[in-house]
């Protein structure tokens, strides 16, 4: 999808995560954050807050995907790892959508 | 404070109607949806047909939706209906569209919602349950049992993101005079209001009350609650 910075809304959403953190418990934000899983900085429940913030700003492009559907759970490695590995999969839901 | 953007699901007649002219005159632009149209013309009222017992048909509508508004302030799932039946009477067809309206719908609307409410500084979902649950009436075994589904959906919605902002309760009216219960015995709603501490048909001004006092920002603290109208607990 032409024109939308996949990481960029990441980023933002992050921002958004940090908004609801105390000072001490901020998310260092960059390519390499680890997000979810060992060493990952969010929590379960946080990375539903994480993945709400990110469908609503694709939707706000016109992009409908859902990124916790059973694809995403059912992937060898989980595609919430990192911000690299999340864009690489919200990139890869928005070129082929689930059926 | 802008006017508020609130969505109600079961708009056009009834309590649903009577919610949406209270809230076009407070001020509040209503998004409202029904199966079929609705005669309501308000410069603030957005009308929708939808089909809630249908994923598919919620799915279009919240897409349809968006393109009204990005963010919404609270949403009042009002949409449901009643069936009374014997337990061992009721067919699975009853059970399923008395499912499919009350609880997925619930369910649909409120998990498509949520992104929209997050926008919002005070985000609300109000649900619909009954005093048919706490007594457990007789004949009405399928609809208690739905909407006993929705209060544990409210409940655990309430706990799940009362951290982003959104808080979720439910108001269970006594006995109105609306189309809910055109079908069901004078005699029959009479033993029902014999049953509460204040012995009288409630109005939609006592069910508007409550959805005020879960509207307003002062109720923000207020979260994972289910009201009983007339003294029923």
């Amino acid at each position: 999808m032409p024109g939308v910075d996949i990481q960029q809304i990441i980023f933002d959403a992050l921002e958004l995560t940090n908004h609801a953190r105390e000072d001490h418990r901020q998310i260092v934000i960059s390519e390499s954050t680890l997000l979810f899983g060992n060493d990952g900085v969010l929590d379960s429940m946080e990375l539903v807050g994480l993945l709400i913030s990110i469908e609503e700003a694709l939707l706000d492009e016109g992009i409908e995907v859902t990124l916790s559907d059973e694809r995403a759970m059912s992937q060898s490695k989980s595609p919430f790892r990192s911000v690299t590995t999340l864009t690489n999969y919200i990139q890869d839901s928005i070129n082929e959508p689930a059926s | 404070m802008g006017a508020r953007r609130i969505l109600v699901t079961g708009a056009s007649r009834g309590l649903g109607r009577a919610i949406t002219e209270h809230l076009l005159a407070k001020g509040d632009v209503v998004y409202g949806c029904s199966r079929g149209q609705s005669d309501l013309s308000h410069e603030n009222y957005h009308h929708f047909s939808v089909d809630i017992g249908s994923d598919e048909s919620i799915k279009t509508f919240f897409f349809e939706l968006r393109r009204a508004t990005r963010s919404l302030d609270a949403l009042i799932n009002n949409a449901g209906i009643a069936s009374m039946n014997a337990f061992a009477l009721t067919p699975p067809a009853t059970y399923q569209q008395v499912f499919n309206i009350n609880v997925q719908g619930t369910y649909l609307c409120s998990q498509k919602a949520l992104g929209m409410l997050r926008k919002s500084d005070h985000g609300r979902i109000i649900n619909f349950t009954t005093v048919a649950v706490p007594l457990q009436l007789e004949g009405e075994s399928i609809y208690a049992a739905s909407k006993s589904a929705v209060e544990t959906l409210t409940k655990v919605i309430a706990k799940e993101y009362g951290n982003f902002g959104i808080t979720c309760n439910a108001i269970g009216p006594s006995p109105i005079d609306t189309s809910l219960i055109k079908g069901v015995p004078a005699s029959k709603i009479q033993e029902l209001v014999q049953r509460q501490a204040i012995k009288k048909m409630a109005t939609p001004g006592d069910v508007i009350n409550v959805i005020d006092f879960y509207l307003q920002p002062g109720s923000d603290f207020i979260t994972g609650q289910v009201l009983y109208l007339g003294g029923v607990s």
